[in-house]
This record gives C-alpha cells, structure tokens and sequence, in this order.
C-alpha cells in the first residue's frame, strides 16, 4: 500500500494527524513495572517533600530572615545577622560544650553498658529469657514517664533516691542533683544512659549470636584465653553493628531535646543547655524564629557531616574486608 | 419544572442550614491554668456553668494547663493566627501581647460595661495602655510576708520582722528552736523575677524607665547610684543563701516548691499572695498558724501588685460574645465566690485574715512597666541564679542585668534612643 508523504507544517500533515491516529505505545513488561512502581512510592515522596523538605527549607530560608513574633516591625532578608546573633550569645559555646559532652558521655555509657549486658545475656545462664526480656523495659517507658519520674526521685525533699544515699551514708544530706550547676547534667546523662542502653544490647545481642560458635571452638583448642577470643573473634564481628549504633546514637542523642526538657529544662542556669534546648529557647520563648532557624541550620549541616563521615567510613570497611577476604 | 423543583430544594437546604447555624451556640476558646486538685478550679468550673446557663447562646471550651505551657502556647497562637477567645494570664505577659496586636481593645465596650464603676481605678489603669484598655482584670495577686506564727513563737519572736535585716537576723533563732529554714524563695519559676521586683521596688531601682514615643531604657549604666541598690537587693540574696536563712536546695525551687513547702510547715516565712489560703483545706494542721504581715523593708515599704488579666483577644471572631463572657468573671455574682479574698471589685471583700490582710497593702503595691517582660523575666531569674548558683559578684551581675534588659528591648523594639 502506498502512503502519501506529508511534510511538517503543511496542510496535508495536518490533515493526516487528523485522520490517522497512532495506536496506543505497547509498555514493555519492565516499563509497566517501573510506572507502578512509581506509582507506590508517590505517596513516600509527597510526605518526604511536604514533612521533610518543605520544613528543612522553610528553616534554611528563614534563618537569613528577620523573624521575630513579639517585634512585627523588623522583617525582611537578614544576610547572615542571625548566624552572628547566634555566634555572639554568651549561651552558645557552652551550650555547644555540653552538648558535646552530653552527646559523648550518653554514647560511651550507653554502649559500655549495652555491650556488657549483651555479653551476659549471651552467656548460657539460669532465667536468661527473662532477663532479656527485662532489659527492655527501660526503653519502652516513654520518655517524659521516665524524664519525670527520675526527677522526682533526684528530688532533695523527698527523693527516694537521696534517701537511700544518705542512709547508705554516702552524703550527708540530700542533694540537689537536677538543681546544681555542677550536677544537672550529669544527672540528666545518667538517666538517659539508663534509658538508652537496652538498644544496644539488643542490637549487640543479635550480632553475637550471629557469630560462628565453632570459631570460639577453635580458638579455645588453639589455647586462647577468653580475652583474646572477645579481642580476637568477637569485638571484629560486632564492628559493623557497633559502627551503626554508635553514628545513630550520636546523631539522636545530640538533637534530643525531650529529656533534658522534661528534667531541666537547660538549667539551672542554664548548666544543662544544649544546641536543641537553646533552638527551643530562641524560637518560642525568646520568639526569635530568625536565630532559632540560624542555629537550627548550623546544626543540620554538623549533623549531616557525621552522616556522611559515617556512611562513607562503613564503605571503606566493606571495601576493605571484601579486600581481605 | 424539574429545574424550579430543584431551585426550591436548594433553597430549602441553604435555608435550613441557615436556621440551624442561627440556632447554634457560639463556642468560646477559654484557656486557664487552674489546679484542678485545689477548690477553686471546682468553683470556676461552676461558675462558667452558671454562664452558660445564663447564656443558652453561648458555649465556654476550657483547655487547662500550666501558666508556663500557656504563655508559650499563647504566643505561638497568636502568631499561627489562631488564639483562644479568651484566656487566663500573667500581668508580665501584656506589654507583649500588646505588641504583638493580639489583645482586643476593651475600651468602647467597657464604657457602657454597667460593672466598670466596681473595678478599682487603679486597677483599670494597670491594664491601660496608651489610652486603650487592653485587658479585663481577674484577681489581685499582691504579696505580703505570711509566717507560722508558731515557729515564730518558738523562737520567742513575738512579732514577724519588719525589715530584712531583722528577717536575716532572726533566722538562727529559727532554726536553733524548730530546725527549720527562716525563708523561702523561688529562684526557678516566674515567682523569682516577681520577688526579685519586689525587693527592687524597696530599694529604688527602675527596671525601665519610660521614654517618649512608648519606648523605655534601662538605666543603670548611667546611674551609678541606682546600679549600686540593684547590687545591694542581689547581695541580699547571697547573705540569706551564706547564713542559712534559706535552705541550700531553695536555690533550685520553683513556685510549686515554695508554696508547698510553706504550706506542709517546713520553713518559716515567704512572701507570697493569698491564694496560699487555698492549701487550708489541703494541709489544715500546718496551715493553721499562718499570718499575713507587709513583706520586710529594705529603704522603704513596696510590695509586688500582681494584677492578673483576664485576655481577650482580637482575633477573636465573637467579641461581643468574648467580652460578654471576660466581664461576667468579673461579675459580683462570680467574685464573690472565686475571688472573695483577692478581687479586683471594691464591692467584693472578704472579712477574714486573707482578705483584709492583703487588702492592707494596696497602698504600697507596685507593677511592672508596660514592656515585653518574656526574655526580661528570664535574665531576672538568671540574675538571681548567678549570684545564688555561681556565687557572683553582685556587683558585676547587677551590670550585666542592666544590659541584658537594654538587649532585650532593643530585640523587641522598645528601646529609646537614650
């Protein structure tokens, strides 16, 4: 059959795209797949840009704006004023400070404890499924049960707590742990420790199960000692697990502000502030959303490296035990 | 036809839906942060029942909560839009509010308001800004000094102090006689900056002083002599803390611990408002012995004159509603059962030792300026930890309060030139 040309643009084509419709395009199996997958994850990236991204741009746009609820006056493009508002505050470096060791104190303590739990919970001993069933209450008592009962057994005037201590005749009198400068954090890291570490045991567990039993085995028939065998075979198994855990835990313990809110509220004197506290602080008490957004975003961008430090510290584990093996 | 069968039942609908909405009442948002284990949350909530009886039109939504989670709530309210109609307040918070344009003007509505001539003129001034009425009042928060007259007694003082040097002077004998603190304080809460004015009002010192054009300055770079009061009021504080005339652990107290403390007898003497009698039926053993007396002296008597606001705000979309409800609370009829010891009414007045003991000291009773006291409030209270908690100099911290003040003017746009 013989079709008549029709070149683009004159009447003829014109008539011919009137006249002759092209058959629906057949979508390979692989397309089709592909469009219903698309289809599935429209609903994850709406919520990703309407609770994620829109917010995390909102703040980086407002912290070069001037944004003060109880001074309507002052508004407009800020430049970098707000970051100096937040560099030249007294509060910042020692917020920064103990956030810092917050943040270390929270992680050390949580994995030492998590990983001696783990280590015992992985032992052959009487009632261990009850033990490890046990360990995870702390954890799923919710923050603000756990934030508030833990002050009022620090409480000094009738803290369960101070009682025994001085019963114990370990002070003398009651002190006020959450109401010290030099205590308050301390005291608030404690808690948080208590409450975090059966994570990482549960976490560290799992990974020890997974290792070989006939490694042990071995080691032992070769004459190593159970140090050597925890140093040799066990810690390198557990360095992955470990590796995530203790990236995660710093990324939640140095944004966590629940907490300290709940036991403190930064203070007193502002002893136990960190960066989330004085975020809390500079947006809805002080109301300035402008130097609130600022900090929020130095911290983003700090938080973020640790991620990426992290995510490419795991790559070069993998590359090199794919290298070894 | 179908067509003007159709229009008809349209018509019908809207029309319906009009009767309806004319029938339905209208709901008013009232915030409040009353305790709901003390006697008067239960007369308040009879109290709004009782409007709504009287008002089958209108509909009261209480949402209870601390005055703290209020203030942050408020304030985050008001900039999303979306404030209650009305709320319970602190008298720090209106200079704020005013700035932010969130409070209603009652001016227009309290001049027909037949039980305006009732408030104490003074009372309605306080809530006067530029002219304008920007709040209703709720009850008169003034301080006095109350004391167990036993503990007292057993320390064979026979009459509570009349200045702080006495007060610092007596707290050995106190404590020699019943093992108990002489004073408490609150250094944690929005009570420490209250307290902390007071002691400034004794002493002459300004927290800031008013400008031209609605603005205010803190002045004691300037004024050498005023910087020096303010360091006597904060050494004040470290002399009570340094010779035990407060217990070591009030350094971390809030309001809460103070008046329970006070309440259960486990020290002396407070300076607090008469809504302690509310813990009489709570604690009537170690309540029994209180009394009221003007808080000790420093150069002259002055005492802090809480007048606590009832809010109604602007965006409110039934002001005549809203305004209906904020003035019966100030009714005769609701006063004189909430607020018989403390109303801001002249007809209301309680004949007992916490009526007329507090009555006494409206004349010497003293407000904060019209500022936004949030983050002025704060550096107080900061003041007062870092001569109590850090051991300061209370020279060097009254300065850096004094700037501090200026700092947080400027931020809210209040601060005058010079």
């Amino acid at each position: 059959m013989k079709q008549s040309r029709a070149y683009p643009g004159t009447c003829a084509d014109k008539g011919t795209r009137a006249k002759v419709r092209t058959p629906p395009r057949q979508l390979t199996r692989a397309a089709q797949t592909r469009r219903t997958a698309l289809w599935f994850v429209l609903p994850a990236v709406l919520f990703f840009l309407l609770l994620s991204a829109y917010p995390l741009l909102r703040v980086l746009w407002q912290s070069v704006r001037y944004a003060n609820l109880v001074n309507p006056s002052i508004s407009g493009f800020a430049g970098l004023d707000n970051f100096r508002t937040v560099l030249d505050d007294d509060d910042f470096l020692p917020a920064l400070g103990n956030t810092a060791l917050w943040t270390a104190l929270s992680v050390t303590g949580e994995y030492a404890l998590g990983l001696i739990s783990a280590l015992a919970l992985n032992a052959n001993v009487r009632g261990r499924a009850f033990f490890r069933a046990a360990i995870i209450v702390p954890w799923v008592i919710p923050i603000v049960v756990a934030g508030l009962t833990w002050t009022w057994m620090l409480t000094p005037e009738y803290g369960v707590l101070n009682l025994w201590l001085v019963q114990a005749g370990l002070i003398h009198a009651p002190i006020a742990w959450l109401g010290q400068t030099g205590t308050a954090l301390l005291a608030v890291t404690l808690v948080n420790i208590w409450r975090s570490f059966p994570f990482y045991t549960i976490s560290l567990l799992a990974a020890l199960q997974a290792i070989p039993a006939d490694l042990h085995e071995a080691a032992v028939i070769d004459g190593a000692g159970s140090w050597m065998r925890f140093r040799v075979i066990t810690l390198p198994h557990l360095r992955v697990v470990s590796m995530t855990l203790i990236v995660i835990h710093i990324v939640w313990t140095a944004v966590n502000f629940d907490f300290i809110w709940v036991m403190t509220q930064g203070g007193p004197l502002n002893s136990s502030e960190t960066l989330p506290i004085m975020i809390y602080r500079y947006a809805l008490q002080n109301f300035d959303v402008g130097a609130g957004c600022a900090l929020a975003t130095m911290m983003m961008g700090f938080m973020a490296s640790v991620f990426f430090m992290q995510y490419y510290g795991m790559r070069r584990i993998a590359s090199s035990q794919a290298g070894t093996a | 036809m179908k067509l003007s069968g159709l229009a008809l039942g349209v018509g019908l609908l809207l029309g319906g839906t009009g009767l309806a909405q004319a029938a339905d009442p209208v709901t008013l948002h009232f915030w409040v942060a009353w305790d709901p284990a003390l006697p008067d949350a239960k007369i308040a909530q009879d109290g709004i029942a009782r409007f709504e009886k009287l008002h089958p039109d209108i509909k009261i939504d209480v949402q209870d909560m601390s005055f703290g989670a209020m203030h942050d709530k408020l304030i985050t309210a008001i900039a999303g839009g979306q404030p209650p109609d009305v709320s319970w307040g602190l008298s720090e918070w209106l200079g704020e509010m005013d700035r932010m344009g969130a409070l209603a003007d009652l001016t227009d509505a309290a001049s027909t308001w037949p039980d305006r001539s009732a408030i104490y003129p003074s009372v309605l001034a306080g809530l006067t800004i530029n002219g304008r009425l920007k709040a209703l009042p709720h009850y008169l928060g003034i301080r006095g000094l109350l004391y167990h007259a036993d503990m007292l007694a057993k320390a064979g003082i026979t009459t509570p102090p009349t200045t702080w040097q006495e007060l610092v002077d007596d707290a050995p004998k106190i404590h020699a006689a019943t093992g108990k603190y002489a004073f408490g304080v609150a250094n944690d809460s929005v009570r420490a900056p209250q307290e902390l004015f007071t002691l400034m009002a004794q002493n002459d010192v300004t927290l800031a002083e008013p400008r031209t054009g609605g603005r205010f300055r803190n002045n004691w770079d300037t004024d050498t002599a005023q910087l020096q009061r303010m360091t006597e009021v904060l050494t004040l504080y470290q002399t009570m803390l340094a010779k035990g005339v407060i217990a070591p652990n009030a350094t971390s107290w809030g309001w809460e611990e103070e008046d329970n403390n006070f309440a259960l007898g486990q020290y002396a003497m407070v300076m607090d408002g008469s809504w302690m009698h509310l813990h009489e039926a709570q604690y009537p053993d170690s309540m029994r012995d209180v009394q009221i007396a003007p808080p000790p002296k420093l150069a002259h008597a002055a005492t802090y004159f809480e007048i606590n606001p009832i809010y109604v705000f602007k965006a409110s979309p039934h002001p005549k509603e809203a305004f209906e409800f904020a003035s019966y609370l100030d009714s005769k009829e609701y006063q004189s059962l909430a607020r018989p010891t403390d109303s801001p009414r002249e007809d209301v007045r309680g004949t007992d030792k916490w009526a007329t003991g507090f009555a006494k000291l409206t004349p010497i009773g003293k407000t904060f300026p019209p500022i936004a006291l949030g983050q002025v409030s704060r550096d107080m209270q900061e003041a007062i930890g870092r001569v109590l908690l850090r051991h300061q100099d209370p020279a060097t911290v009254a300065a850096w309060l004094g700037r501090a003040i200026n700092k947080d003017l400027r931020k809210s746009g209040e601060l005058a030139a010079s």
